[in-house]
């Protein structure tokens, strides 16, 4: 049953969407997920969350997306904690809030295509602690999204597929209301859909026309939007489509002051506002002290951010995803091409016209990102990767317009192949979505709990059988330092080391307070002994040191 | 009384002999080298002496420290335990030097170092003593000797070098083969370690209890012993535990103690000394070896009768009378002593130097702390790893197990590894609380390794925070970039 005039966890999935029918007014959801991924590559710690966390359970969100997209990877690869621990926490932290994932269909958190028992066993696991699959093919290839979709309903979980949105050729009102029609036809009525705005593009006026072509289609369906605001124009789309009856907008805090990720929560709701549109359940003040807190630790992830910050009018051309901006600037970095930046967006238009106007949201961002790069640094086409040959195979699903052109794939195709075939032969043979045999997941358990010497959790192997290595690293370091989420981002990023004298305090889960004192550091040629105080407790600590460092 | 000693040692039994000197109103000297220049020995005595670069060497160097004492002024030179302590030779030359060694006659020294002849010497004063042969001859005929006395005796069987001590030259041989093969690598050992390559074999005791019995014997014929301590508790034939008494049934420890003091009798034995025997699981037990110094374990004695051993040994030296008879001496209670050494536990005891960055030592009743150690001290990779010696007494042996845990979890030493984590697991052995232990107790409890050094999250999390320190940022937030 609904409680003080909002959704809550304890509601069922069919009561929460008769709740949204029932109920006018919009809905909001914080996605400070795409934030982490858009702005600070995905770099926002565990404490920021848990830190913001009560005045985002009482502000009355329909939904609080903290975990899929590129985060599982990240959270295992840069930040250390395991993903499902990190939704228990939130979830603990947050117990009013519905939290939401973002899945990316076969490809589930990944980049490519999984077995569908471990897509099965994935999602019956994260379903403990996601109450709101958000879920997208990059190709907008329904039949990519079967086993998704048939796992979210079994667990009775509320199913939130998307239609992966573009602008021109091919990108017609009448193929999306057809998109719509054929998820519908997989998943029933009892979904909401959402337009998964990814780049931020189009005008206001564009999309107020799809969600009304939509909607004529389908009157009573629940739709969600959601956008980014790289071109600073999102809170005007936003207001566009919910005026014309998307019921729920996905936003940002402002305390974050993000460009690539969405508008804020309370720039949308004031312009609605005016327009006498209310937002029930929904306390303003929780959104402002949010970003109060937010404001605080923002500096912490300054060195994540993308080097280029401000709004970029230029994505209607290049239309590089907002989820992948800071990590395709940090890739360009790593390739010495940020001088060249601009030949590269340059060349990622001409990339998009040439393979088929397809969406870039990952994997297809990265495809075409890094396509956009090869082509500058080593001649256009001229060292293709192994996923752009996937996607001309169409191992992800059919271009759904037009085909690139014959030139693209014979380089692409034919690029290192020893058998002399050509590339039309090779897509006769070779081509078609990709099918995938089930994982022996009980041999992949018996190699995991080799790697590591004891048994492991299913949650434990479901993130190795996505991430072999990165999971395998993961666990070791846990084994080593424990639960490391629990320290403050101003320590996890610390840089210049720690001062003998000062004091760091944390909480762990349970909400016990620990302290570490630095006693004295002692440097040697080739280790570092440092004394601390381990809640009161004297330790020392030899850190030998690498060459070089 | 003499009125200056000199005292030819560093470390804890430095500072341990000074302190009883002190006491006697004796003025102290001490001699270190120039590697050894902030060992808290030179701080306690009176004077100090740098005998030369070192490191090592200069300890060793006889005529150095004989010189040191003259140039001093002192009449007595007290070796302490290891370096000099059992050189016959030392002893001799401080004698015709005009010094009075603290220590048993050079004879005496000589006769027991030797293990051949302190067997002989307890054979004929009819001391019970392990089967064994004599020097084996070298090559061929000595194998053959061997083989022989195996077949006799029957396995497993100990090659022992004439001239070890301390647990070092022991071999042991389950079969021929082994044996044979174990002869050639105990020859070349003891021929590297001792400079003598003489080798004799005994007959093995199987899981035995190291028994000794603390002996002091005065210049008058006086000979009394002090009891007994079991230090069964070794690693490779070192001892890590000691404890005492022995704990053994009243007419077997009386039958040990009166025959440690025959044995001391045969030996013509003077000043403070030990009597060391192997028991076996039916309270037989065999003449071990004499050793003629103090020993490091000698606290436990002191803790259980309040007799000041060094006080008598000096006293002793200086011709005096013991202050006591046998009648006098009482034992009260138990005590056990433990090595506290820069060692780490974990990567086989290797030697762990470094800085003393923390040091709280714990005390309270029954708590004696025997240390070479300060904050701030950076201990030489040079010389041995003891820090300090950590002794505990109780008035029973539960008492003085608890006492022994609640002592170690309040110590701290940081800066380095040291054994203490180790001991904290021996003290809450099942086995070790119910005093069931012989020589082969660490070989079968390996679980005593498997400690972890950061037990709660909190401390490895720390761990990590000490890495972001090291490296001035945290190497597993930008992994992979």
């Amino acid at each position: 049953m609904a409680e003080e005039n909002r959704v809550t966890p304890r509601m069922s999935s069919k009561e929460i969407l008769r709740f949204l029918h029932n109920t006018p007014g919009f809905f909001i959801t914080n996605n400070e997920r795409d934030v982490s991924q858009s702005d600070f590559n995905s770099r926002v710690m565990p404490q920021t969350t848990l830190r913001a966390a009560p005045y985002r359970d009482e502000a009355g969100y329909f939904a609080f997306e903290i975990s899929g997209g590129a985060s599982i990877h990240v959270d295992l690869l840069r930040k250390q904690i395991n993903p499902f621990e990190k939704l228990r926490q939130v979830r603990k932290a947050m117990p009013n809030t519905l939290l939401q994932t973002v899945c990316r269909g076969r490809n589930l958190f990944g980049y490519r295509p999984y077995p569908d028992n471990v897509i099965r066993m994935t999602i019956r696991l994260f379903s403990k602690y996601i109450d709101v699959w958000r879920i997208y093919d990059f190709m907008n290839y329904t039949p990519n999204l079967k086993v998704v979709v048939e796992e979210v309903q079994k667990a009775g979980k509320l199913l939130m597929p998307c239609i992966c949105f573009n602008t021109g050729r091919g990108h017609t009102d009448a193929y999306y209301v057809g998109k719509v029609e054929e998820i519908i036809a997989l998943t029933g009525e009892d979904i909401i859909l959402s337009i998964k705005n990814h780049s931020g593009i189009g005008s206001p006026m564009r999309i107020a026309q799809l969600v009304r072509s939509i909607k004529d289609r389908f009157p009573d369906l629940l739709i969600a939007y959601h956008g980014h605001n790289t071109d600073g124009n999102d809170t005007a789309r936003m207001t566009s489509a919910a005026l014309e009856g998307a019921k729920i907008l996905e936003a940002s805090d402002h305390g974050y002051g993000g460009f690539y990720s969405q508008a804020p929560v309370l720039s949308i709701i004031q312009i609605l506002h005016d327009y006498g549109h209310k937002f029930p359940g929904f306390k303003f003040q929780a959104a402002v002290e949010t970003s109060d807190i937010l404001r605080r630790d923002l500096r912490l992830y300054e060195r994540h951010a993308s080097p280029y910050r401000g709004f970029d009018p230029t994505v209607k051309r290049h239309k590089l995803t907002g989820g992948a901006a800071s990590s395709a600037f940090e890739q360009a970095e790593k390739h010495g091409l940020l001088e060249r930046i601009h030949e590269v967006f340059s060349d990622l238009m001409q990339v998009n016209k040439e393979l088929g106007n397809i969406w870039s949201v990952t994997p297809g961002s990265q495809i075409l990102w890094t396509t956009a790069m090869s082509n500058v640094q080593h001649g256009r086409y001229e060292q293709p990767s192994d996923d752009l040959k996937r996607l001309l195979l169409g191992r992800y699903g059919p271009f759904p317009f037009y085909e690139p052109p014959g030139w693209i794939y014979e380089k692409v195709l034919e690029h290192h192949r020893k058998d002399g075939k050509k590339w039309q032969q090779i897509l006769v043979e070779e081509g078609g979505v990709q099918q995938i045999s089930d994982e022996d997941i009980d041999a992949r358990r018996r190699e995991f709990e080799m790697e590591m010497r004891r048994p492991v959790s299913e949650e434990e192997l479901c993130l190795y059988l996505q991430f072999p290595r990165d999971a395998l690293g993961y666990f070791r370091f846990e084994e080593q330092f424990g639960k490391t989420w629990m320290l403050p981002p101003e320590v996890w990023y610390r840089q210049g080391g720690f001062k003998d004298g000062e004091r760091i305090t944390f909480s762990d889960g349970d909400g016990k307070t620990h302290h570490i004192d630095f006693v004295s550091t002692r440097r040697t040629e080739d280790a570092v002994h440092i004394s601390m105080l381990v809640d009161y407790h004297f330790q020392t600590y030899t850190t030998e040191l690498k060459q070089g460092e | 009384m003499f009125k200056k000693l000199l005292v030819a040692n560093r470390g804890e039994i430095a500072v341990r002999i000074i302190r009883s000197a002190q006491e006697l109103g004796i003025k102290t000297v001490a001699v270190y080298e120039e590697t050894d220049k902030t060992a808290i020995h030179i701080m306690k005595a009176d004077e100090a002496i740098c005998i030369g670069s070192g490191p090592r060497r200069d300890y060793l160097n006889i005529d150095r420290i004989i010189n040191a004492a003259l140039a001093s002024g002192a009449e007595a030179v007290h070796p302490g335990y290891g370096f000099l302590a059992e050189n016959s030779d030392f002893c001799r030359k401080c004698t015709e030097a005009g010094l009075v060694f603290v220590g048993p006659p050079p004879q005496v020294i000589l006769d027991m170092g030797s293990k051949v002849i302190a067997r002989r010497v307890m054979e004929e004063a009819g001391i019970p003593v392990i089967p064994g042969s004599g020097v084996l001859p070298p090559g061929e005929e000595g194998k053959q000797q061997a083989v022989r006395f195996a077949e006799k005796y029957d396995y497993p069987i100990m090659i022992k070098a004439v001239a070890g001590g301390g647990g070092r030259g022991i071999r042991a041989a389950q079969n021929e083969q082994q044996l044979l093969r174990e002869l050639d690598m105990a020859r070349s050992e003891a021929r590297m370690a001792f400079g003598n390559d003489e080798v004799y074999l005994e007959k093995a005791v199987i899981k035995p209890q190291h028994v000794e019995v603390q002996i002091l014997a005065d210049q008058h014929g006086n000979i009394i012993h002090l009891g007994t301590r079991n230090c069964s508790i070794q690693r490779r034939h070192q001892k890590m535990v000691e404890i005492a008494p022995a704990s053994l049934p009243s007419l077997v420890s009386d039958s040990i103690c009166r025959t440690a003091v025959d044995a001391s009798k045969a030996a013509n034995y003077v000043n403070a000394g030990t009597v060391e025997f192997l028991m076996d699981d039916e309270h037989r037990f065999y003449f071990l070896e004499v050793n003629t110094r103090i020993q490091v374990e000698h606290t436990v004695t002191e803790m259980i009768t309040g007799i000041d051993i060094v006080r008598e040994q000096i006293r002793i030296a200086a011709g005096e009378e013991l202050s006591f008879k046998q009648e006098d001496i009482q034992f009260r209670g138990s005590a056990i002593e433990l090595r506290i050494t820069a060692e780490d536990p974990k990567n086989n005891f290797m030697a762990s130097p470094g800085v003393v960055e923390i040091y709280l030592s714990p005390g309270g009743h029954g708590v004696r702390l025997d240390g070479a150690i300060y904050q701030g001290y950076e201990i030489p990779r040079y010389y041995d790893s003891m820090l300090v010696k950590l002794t505990v007494c109780g008035f029973n042996w539960k008492e003085t197990v608890d006492r022994l845990r609640r002592t170690l979890d309040g110590f701290v030493i940081e800066g380095l590894k040291t054994t203490i984590p180790f001991y904290k697991q021996i003290v809450v052995d099942k086995d070790f609380i119910e005093q069931r232990f012989d020589t082969s107790y660490i070989e079968t409890h390996p679980h005593l390794l498997q400690y972890h050094e950061e037990k709660s999250d909190v401390e490895r999390i720390a761990r990590l925070l000490a890495e972001i320190n090291a490296y001035g940022y945290n190497p597993y937030a930008d992994q992979g970039q």
